[in-house]
């Protein structure tokens, strides 16, 4: 009896790469979590991320006290009660875990950003990477099919590449993947050229710029490929964090979102 | 939703000033009733029209294949011909379209762009103009010539002026073997005038936007400064710039604003993304935030215009235009624009294939929101190529920063109200 007198709410992050969803309470703890590929309709995948995620967390849709929904396709989630910027839920959702002043680094599928985050869980700036910077997620894809693996093997075989990643450009996603074969014919090994991807997308991140201590990292990015934070750290001095389960961040800040759209300064 | 923005009623009376010029441009061209000029667009206009030229500005025309979203057809006809997709798209599309035998002036009658006698252009904007009209000229067979202008220029100096005036000066034997008249001064005299009082009236059109709520947006403006463009030496602008002012004051006294509730206000660096004025007048709209003010309107308040020193005073507008200018003074007009319009944010355009156009490539947009305290965004994107556009990237970090600005502003109004309590 005493789980109904918890409120809940669900977050919705339609991705161009993922659709997300989280069930969380009032307090930020998170009861259930559903992530699925991008295809089709935004629709169809939000109906199936968001009974996934129920089913996970052992409620069902009328318990929710609303649906929050961000990101590429947040005007495509039925029902959502809120709709907010990708930034403002990437900063509420990494500040339920982090409770401080940081330098939020969103990395997902499409535009990564740099977002300030202030000392209560507010995004005070972001800015986004250069359009030909972008697309981080297809490259990952394009990738993983030239060097023969499911995408999320990348990181396998670039944690197996010791120091030595491949050239692989970062000015524009089309370039990189040029790179990318022709690494391949050079024969660079699958490792070096996978390493050598995780710095490219790195570099992609380091030149947005405005870091400042501490710098945490969220996104699929960071989930699925960690590899990136590393290449991070090398390249640009810095040390990053990330929050747990980086992928549903922005899911679980809209969903807190529902139950406080705005953060008012204390 | 947000309520619809009212069209200015001064609309309809623009599309007759254009339509007439653009109807005059052809049939003088037709009928070679006069002879034909094409003009940058802050070119030696005024010298032109004295001489009896009808003016052709090929950035209007570039403009309107832009505004109408048939770029994407010319660009490549005009990269098949050797010109590279980084350069300026004006001029791609602009020699892509003729090369189709298409032109967004047959809405007026015209069979396509008017066949110049002489190209005259100026390099205070860039070089593209000058390759641009060397293109006709070859293609024709007929002159071209000009004005190389300093460019990057910090103060302006005396020599620069007068470097620029003999230039202009030296146009006139050439000018005048093509136009077999010669130059009469009462006439170059009355062309400034009419140059003069347009660009006061123009002026003071854009500056109602100072106003709260603004009456006119920089959406506005780029369709509304087309007189001051192409009509420059003919009266017809300040004619059409009285009914302008007229409505914009009735707005200010009425307190009509252009955006229906209007909340934010911003300054625009940078060329139009013509192909997305109006998606993007609708998504500013839509957040409640005027874009007020912009360095593109403004480029055609030539207040240096003097009927009694015509040369120097039109070296002077040339040399001491924005686009010419060094990174120094450029940041000091900006700042002095944001104070006047009382501006909450700046938008520069970073447009891919108009770097001389673009000021966020050397640092400025962080130079100035770290002096002026107040955030700035920047938008990638084209004049005319919209494949260098997105519009979900462009919507998503417009959105993202009108919730920063007015998240800023919410703050501060929290601060005051508790200081005001305590």
């Amino acid at each position: 009896m005493a789980q109904q007198e918890v409120r809940i709410a669900a977050g919705v992050d339609a991705g161009t790469e993922c659709v997300k969803a989280a069930i969380a309470t009032e307090d930020g703890r998170v009861l259930g979590r559903a992530v699925l590929p991008t295809r089709g309709y935004f629709q169809a995948c939000v109906y199936e991320v968001l009974a996934a995620a129920l089913d996970d967390a052992q409620r069902h849709e009328d318990e929710l006290a609303g649906i929050g929904a961000t990101g590429f396709g947040m005007d495509c989630v039925p029902k959502a009660t809120l709709t907010s910027t990708e930034a403002t839920c990437h900063a509420r959702g990494a500040f339920q875990h982090v409770r401080h002043a940081m330098t939020l680094v969103n990395i997902g599928g499409r535009d990564p950003h740099v977002i300030a985050v202030d000392g209560e869980g507010r995004r005070t700036a972001a800015r986004g990477a250069r359009r030909c910077g972008l697309g981080i997620g297809s490259f990952l894809m394009f990738t993983a099919r030239h060097l023969d693996v499911t995408p999320t093997r990348l990181q396998e075989l670039a944690s197996a590449a010791g120091e030595r990643p491949a050239r692989v450009s970062s000015y524009c996603s089309v370039f990189s993947a040029s790179d990318v074969l022709e690494r391949l014919r050079e024969g660079a090994t699958r490792e070096e050229i996978a390493l050598g991807c995780m710095h490219s997308i790195a570099e992609r991140i380091i030149e947005i710029g405005g870091f400042e201590d501490p710098v945490v990292i969220c996104g699929g990015v960071a989930e699925y490929f960690p590899g990136v934070l590393g290449a991070f750290e090398t390249q640009s001095g810095l040390k990053v964090r990330t929050v747990p389960d980086p992928i549903f961040t922005a899911a679980l800040g809209a969903a807190l979102r529902v139950f406080r759209p705005r953060v008012e300064a204390s | 939703m947000s309520a619809p923005r009212t069209e200015l009623a001064s609309t309809a009376a623009l599309r007759e000033t254009m339509g007439a010029y653009y109807r005059g441009l052809g049939a003088a061209a037709e009928t070679r009733s006069a002879p034909v000029a094409w003009c940058t667009s802050v070119g030696p206009a005024e010298l032109l029209r004295a001489l009896g030229f009808v003016v052709h500005f090929p950035e209007n025309h570039a403009a309107m294949i832009g505004a109408g979203r048939t770029a994407d057809r010319y660009l490549p006809v005009a990269h098949a011909q050797g010109y590279s997709q980084d350069i300026c798209s004006y001029l791609t599309s602009d020699i892509g379209a003729y090369l189709s035998g298409e032109s967004p002036l047959s809405a007026f009658g015209l069979k396509g762009v008017p066949r110049a006698d002489v190209l005259v252009f100026n390099t205070n904007q860039c070089r593209d103009v000058r390759d641009w009209f060397e293109w006709y000229g070859r293609t024709w067979g007929v002159p071209v010539v000009g004005i190389t202008s300093p460019r990057s220029v910090g103060e302006v100096t005396a020599s620069e002026i007068e470097d620029v005036a003999r230039q202009m000066e030296a146009l006139v034997p050439v000018l005048e073997g093509v136009a077999g008249t010669r130059l009469d001064a009462a006439r170059l005299v009355a062309a400034f005038g009419a140059s003069r009082d347009a660009s006061e009236l123009w002026e003071r059109c854009l500056l109602t936007a100072a106003n709260r709520p603004a009456p006119f947006t920089f959406f506005d403006g780029t369709i509304h400064m087309g007189p001051a463009v192409v009509l420059r030496g003919a009266g017809e602008a300040a004619t059409y710039y009285r009914t302008l002012l007229a409505e914009l004051e009735e707005r200010v006294s009425a307190g009509v604003g252009a955006v229906p509730r209007e909340s934010l206000r911003l300054y625009w660096d940078g060329m139009p993304v013509w192909g997305r004025l109006r998606a993007l007048s609708t998504t500013f709209t839509e957040f409640r935030t005027a874009v007020v003010a912009s360095t593109y309107c403004n480029s055609w308040i030539l207040s240096a215009l003097d009927p009694a020193d015509p040369w120097r005073s039109m070296a002077r507008a040339s040399v001491e235009l924005f686009i010419a200018r060094s990174d120094g003074p450029k940041e000091r007009y900006i700042e002095r624009m944001v104070e006047l319009y009382g501006v909450d944010g700046i938008v520069f355009h970073d447009c891919r294939t108009c770097p001389n156009n673009t000021n966020t490539r050397y640092g400025m947009p962080r130079r100035l929101s770290e002096r002026l305290g107040i955030p700035t965004l920047v938008l990638d994107g084209d004049v005319n190529d919209l494949r260098c556009f997105s519009d979900e990237q462009a919507r998503t970090n417009i959105e993202g920063f009108v919730e920063q600005l007015a998240d800023a502003r919410a703050a501060i109004s929290r601060a005051v109200a508790s200081r005001a309590a305590s």
